[in-house]
């Protein structure tokens, strides 16, 4: 909160600083420019302010008003964001003693020699949107597979709303709704008959509510499955899915074959979902999506759960992109090395390098944390065609794609 | 349930249909062939009367030509055609459509899903014993017979002739069917029917649990079935190789032997679990009983194993 604070004040003194002629200096520009950049991911610098835009844009709702006093009242706002949760959390057997809902811990899957999942544990929150990433065959599908009971742990075990894996294995489904990735249901029925067969078939399955998803997803439930499009099918599994009033929402790859329109509308649900208090688990390659809806999210690379990320703390993390100051010499080589001095207050937060962007000679400097502390420094630097943009998940996921050291600066978020 | 109705709904149906129509046919086709009329030919075969199912001696009555429908290749393609396709769709059938994921996601456990998915099954074998059973009872209801009255004879003693007492022209009377067959008399034969489609099902539900694939899995239990034919007609044809005959559940398949049993000892006789059968190690009711036992021993099997293994994700 106290962060938050600093670089609104810092954005205000740059304001400030623009409005006074005498200091109308080059350098302010500069400043200005970071600070009018800055102004772009002021939303987003406050966790729970930005989950809240983000919603609003995904749900078209009235966006908020971004809480200027970031306390713990906001808090108490996200809270009765998720009253519903209490639905779900109140009741003991639902969550496990710390609260958690879901819980993997030291999942290992072997098949034969390959290790398909090696000790993975996480934990979920209730009432949260909880993001899978990795690449292809990294073990997203098997980690849930695994917990889910489709294939049988070599070793580990995972509790959902206070029910273990091993021991009750049928109950812990009845808390669960779950997509699978490649979801196929029987052909020789219609739509409609799919959702009564599923909807009877769950304790909590619900034909009203599918019938809404169905709609909402703008599915012809007339039609028989095996005369619909790979989409089609996609919607009607969501349809199933979603329309279970399940505490838990397993979703793998639950965009995959829609088109944009319909893939917002899912990303609706789940934010609704979540809303309502449900604990959503979502594996997706579509990073904007992770972005867009969940809290959390780890990487999964060669079986390994290499990474947990809180989405409010990669919100905090930037690059810098910029030219060398204005009166460097660049003509001694054709890629000449700019050379910053990089405070000690600062070196855990900040890596630099130089790079060739069209030819010409750009630093990048990332940065964790708050941004303002870093502003006079930056400013101090006298760089040129200064960029700052929120990093992203695409770097985050790129650095574990490839597996590279994501330690420093990292661990520091 | 109704999932597993629906899908199976129509091959349902078409066996429904050729059984009980194959049945009452097979029925009108009997009262057609005059069997006597090759009784001297069938002496001439006598020495290969061990590979037929039956004793030469029940062709040449009503009874023993209509119990041979339940060795009719139809009856038993029509029936193995239930069980395999039937029993290889329960797991091997789900995965390979991709569709086990969806179920399971849901609450419920393997073993319901499979004992569901068995229970349709199994009712439908039943029916279809049933259509046989009801198409020989309709055939045997709506036919009528032509026998010759010869007229009265006389045998000369020592020399064994006959002389007809009179120069007429002997009689043809037509006579229905059912004065000559009763048709509870196959009960005994379509249970024996049910219990061999029963253990086919449970052999091809257990590779079904094992599998993932079932193109492989009914390529599995035709295999087997195969070799086990081949090992009954080895077992039949040389004395050395008769202890095959141990190891073949075709062995266990005897429903004309259980018709001979109700002309021969009367309708309870194929139900007795005391008296063993002639030319039989055990007493006519453990034969079906065994391919029952064997049946939910391989559904046992398959079961164990359907609950424990890794299911793969759909291809």
């Amino acid at each position: 909160m106290t962060e938050t604070h600093n670089i609104i004040d810092n954005l205000d003194a740059a304001e400030e600083a623009t409005t006074n002629k005498e200091a109308f200096t080059p350098c302010l520009v500069r400043l200005c420019c970071v600070a009018v950049e800055a102004e772009c991911v002021r939303s987003i610098v406050d966790h729970q302010a930005q989950q809240i835009t983000i919603e609003s844009r995904i749900l078209n709702l009235p966006v908020p008003p971004t809480p200027t006093s970031h306390n713990d009242a906001s808090m108490a706002d996200r809270g009765a964001d998720t009253v519903p949760c209490e639905r779900y959390t109140d009741r003991p057997s639902d969550t496990a003693d710390d609260g958690c809902i879901v819980e993997a811990i030291n999942l290992t899957k072997r098949f034969g020699t390959f290790e398909a999942l090696v000790n993975c544990s996480m934990r979920v929150s209730p009432g949260e949107v909880f993001g899978l990433l990795g690449p292809n065959g990294a073990g997203k599908t098997t980690l849930i597979r695994s917990m889910l009971g489709f294939l049988q742990p070599t070793s580990g075990h995972c509790i959902i709303a206070g029910h273990d894996n091993r021991r009750s294995s049928v109950r812990l489904r009845e808390q669960v709704a779950y997509l699978p990735g490649d979801a196929r249901v029987p052909r020789h029925m219609r739509g409609l008959g799919v959702l009564k067969f599923f909807a009877e078939m769950h304790p909590v399955g619900d034909l009203t509510r599918s019938r809404e998803v169905a709609e909402r997803l703008e599915l012809d439930t007339r039609r028989r499955v095996g005369s619909m499009s790979t989409g089609m099918r996609q919607k009607l599994a969501l349809s199933v899915v979603l329309g279970l009033q399940t505490p838990v929402i397993i979703l793998d790859e639950p965009t995959a074959n829609l088109d944009p329109t319909i893939r917002a509308e899912v990303l609706k649900l789940v934010v609704e979902a979540r809303q309502a208090g449900r604990t959503v688990l979502l594996s997706s390659h579509v990073l904007g999506e992770i972005e867009d809806t969940c809290q959390r999210v780890v990487f999964l690379r060669h079986g390994h759960l290499v990474k947990e990320l809180a989405m409010a703390d990669l919100f905090q993390r930037h690059r810098v992109t910029a030219g060398p100051p204005e009166n460097a010499v660049e003509a001694s080589s054709p890629t000449p090395e700019i050379q910053i001095k990089i405070p000690e207050a600062l070196r855990t937060r900040v890596q630099s390098q130089t790079v060739t962007e069209e030819g010409r000679t750009r630093i990048q400097i990332e940065t964790a944390g708050d941004l303002a502390p870093l502003l006079p420094w930056l400013d101090s630097l006298k760089l040129t065609n200064l960029r700052i943009e929120p990093l992203g998940l695409r770097a985050v996921y790129d650095s574990v794609h490839h597996g590279e050291d994501t330690s420093g600066l990292e661990d520091e978020l | 349930m109704r999932k597993y109705i629906g899908q199976s709904m129509l091959l349902f149906l078409a066996c429904a249909t050729t059984l009980f129509a194959f049945a009452w046919v097979r029925v009108w086709v009997v009262s057609l062939l005059d069997m006597g009329q090759f009784k001297t030919i069938l002496d001439q075969f006598r020495e290969f009367e061990k590979f037929a199912p039956i004793e030469f001696d029940a062709l040449f009555t009503y009874a023993g030509r209509v119990g041979m429908t339940y060795d009719e290749p139809i009856v038993i393609l029509c029936t193995v055609v239930w069980c395999i396709s039937r029993g290889s769709d329960v797991v091997s059938g789900e995965l390979n459509r991709g569709t086990l994921e969806m179920m399971l996601a849901q609450p419920i456990r393997r073993v319901t899903l499979l004992a569901t998915h068995a229970t349709v099954s199994v009712a439908g074998l039943a029916l279809l014993c049933l259509m046989v059973w009801g198409g020989i009872t309709v055939g045997i209801e709506a036919t009528t017979v032509t026998e010759t009255v010869d007229p009265p004879a006389f045998r000369i003693p020592m020399i064994n002739i006959d002389v007809p007492l009179t120069v007429a022209e002997p009689v043809t009377e037509e006579i229905p069917l059912r004065q000559r067959v009763n048709s509870s008399t196959y009960a005994a034969s379509t249970f024996s029917l049910f219990a061999f489609g029963f253990f086919l099902l449970g052999l091809s539900s257990m590779f079904s649990a094992f599998d993932r694939y079932r193109w492989r899995t009914v390529g599995a239990v035709v295999g087997v079935y195969i070799l086990q034919l081949v090992m009954f007609g080895l077992g039949k044809a040389a004395a050395s190789l008769e202890w095959l005959l141990s190891m073949t559940f075709f062995s266990c398949y005897r429903p004309q032997k259980m018709t001979s049993l109700v002309a021969n000892e009367g309708l309870g006789a194929p139900w007795s679990l005391a008296t063993p059968i002639p030319d039989g190690a055990f007493p006519p009711l453990v034969y079906p009983l065994l391919l029952i036992t064997l049946g939910m021993i391989c559904y046992g099997i398959g079961g164990r194993h359907f609950s424990r293994r890794d299911l793969p994700a759909p291809l």
